[in-house]
């Protein structure tokens, strides 16, 4: 049990739950693909101009495969696949099974991003078949200026289906106990 | 392949207005159902001022001010960010990117995100190198 954590609060009882778990691979699956569509439209979304987001052309010509993701692009993709039935999702919309473990859905834990680390090791284009390994790195609570919080931190390693690594992330959230009803 | 920056050199900074349509298609790209970006009475449930950026967004903001002010022959290796406060839309937004470190074809830069308040909002670091010669791409 952790000292800035008051017992019988979400947030003790999600330390409790997950603290044990840290060094735990959470996933290993298969994710799919994401075609030349997908990431012209993350990168128009996000304003990019960079052809070879657009342009299968501009991109060979810039020495990629085919059409290159931005840099952040699979990092910030939440759920790969068909998603979650809207019925299984939290209260605050987030997938309950997600790779993040964000504890049981009755806490009411409110979820804040709170920072990344990414390593670029190599350029994701489309078509690319990938995996993704999820590890629960660290489970740290501290005090805030908004009262008690604890990070979490997972580390995500995207790799091609022939194991070359893509993206290392490392990943970190805030969580914080749920407002009080008034 | 020599560097044409040195230490302290800025980037033109990348000005942006992130509005709710954007939030909207940034959270249909990325399939993120997560409520405090699209429904904005859940937002102010949760305590949130208006409807939130998502973090991934505003990264991927920051770095399109390194992306595109060093050009296609430099490919970000590293990304660290921290984020310092939320942002709400609409808001007007700044990233800023300089030169903190040259060595080689690699660099290091500082980014900064200034914030509607005028402080910093998310602040990172970026690695990148340049792949003019010999890329592996």
């Amino acid at each position: 049990m952790s000292a800035l954590l008051d017992p019988g609060t979400p947030l003790a009882t999600y330390y409790a739950q997950t603290r044990p778990r840290i060094g735990e691979v959470l996933s290993r699956r298969s994710l799919g693909t994401l075609d030349a569509v997908m990431i012209g439209r993350y990168a128009m979304t996000i304003g990019a101009t960079d052809p070879s987001h657009y342009d299968s052309e501009a991109a060979r010509s810039a020495g990629y495969r085919d059409v290159v993701a931005p840099p952040n692009m699979l990092a910030a993709i939440t759920e790969w696949g068909i998603g979650t039935p809207e019925a299984v999702l939290g209260p605050d919309g987030t997938p309950e099974d997600g790779d993040m473990p964000l504890g049981d859905g009755e806490l009411g834990l409110r979820v804040m991003g709170a920072g990344e680390e990414m390593e670029l090791v190599n350029p994701f284009t489309a078509g690319t078949e990938l995996v993704l390994e999820t590890t629960l790195e660290a489970v740290t609570p501290k005090q805030t200026r908004s009262g008690p919080c604890i990070f979490v931190t997972t580390l995500n390693t995207f790799a091609a289906k022939d194991g070359t690594v893509l993206n290392r992330n490392r990943r970190t959230v805030a969580l914080r106990n749920p407002l009080q009803e008034s | 392949m020599s560097i044409n920056f040195e230490v302290s050199d800025t980037l033109e900074p990348l000005k942006h207005t992130a509005t709710a349509l954007q939030l909207f298609r940034y959270s249909a790209v990325t399939w993120n159902p997560h409520r405090i970006h699209f429904d904005e009475p859940y937002a102010r449930e949760e305590g949130h001022h208006g409807l939130a950026l998502h973090s991934h967004m505003r990264a991927a903001l920051a770095l399109r001010c390194v992306t595109e002010g060093l050009g296609a022959q430099w490919r970000v290796t590293k990304f660290a960010y921290r984020l310092r406060r939320p942002v709400y839309a609409p808001a007007e937004l700044a990233y800023t990117a300089r030169v903190t470190a040259t060595e080689g074809d690699t660099m290091t830069l500082e980014l900064t995100e200034q914030h509607p308040s005028g402080e910093a909002g998310f602040e990172g670091t970026v690695w990148v190198s340049n792949t003019t010669e010999g890329a592996t791409k």
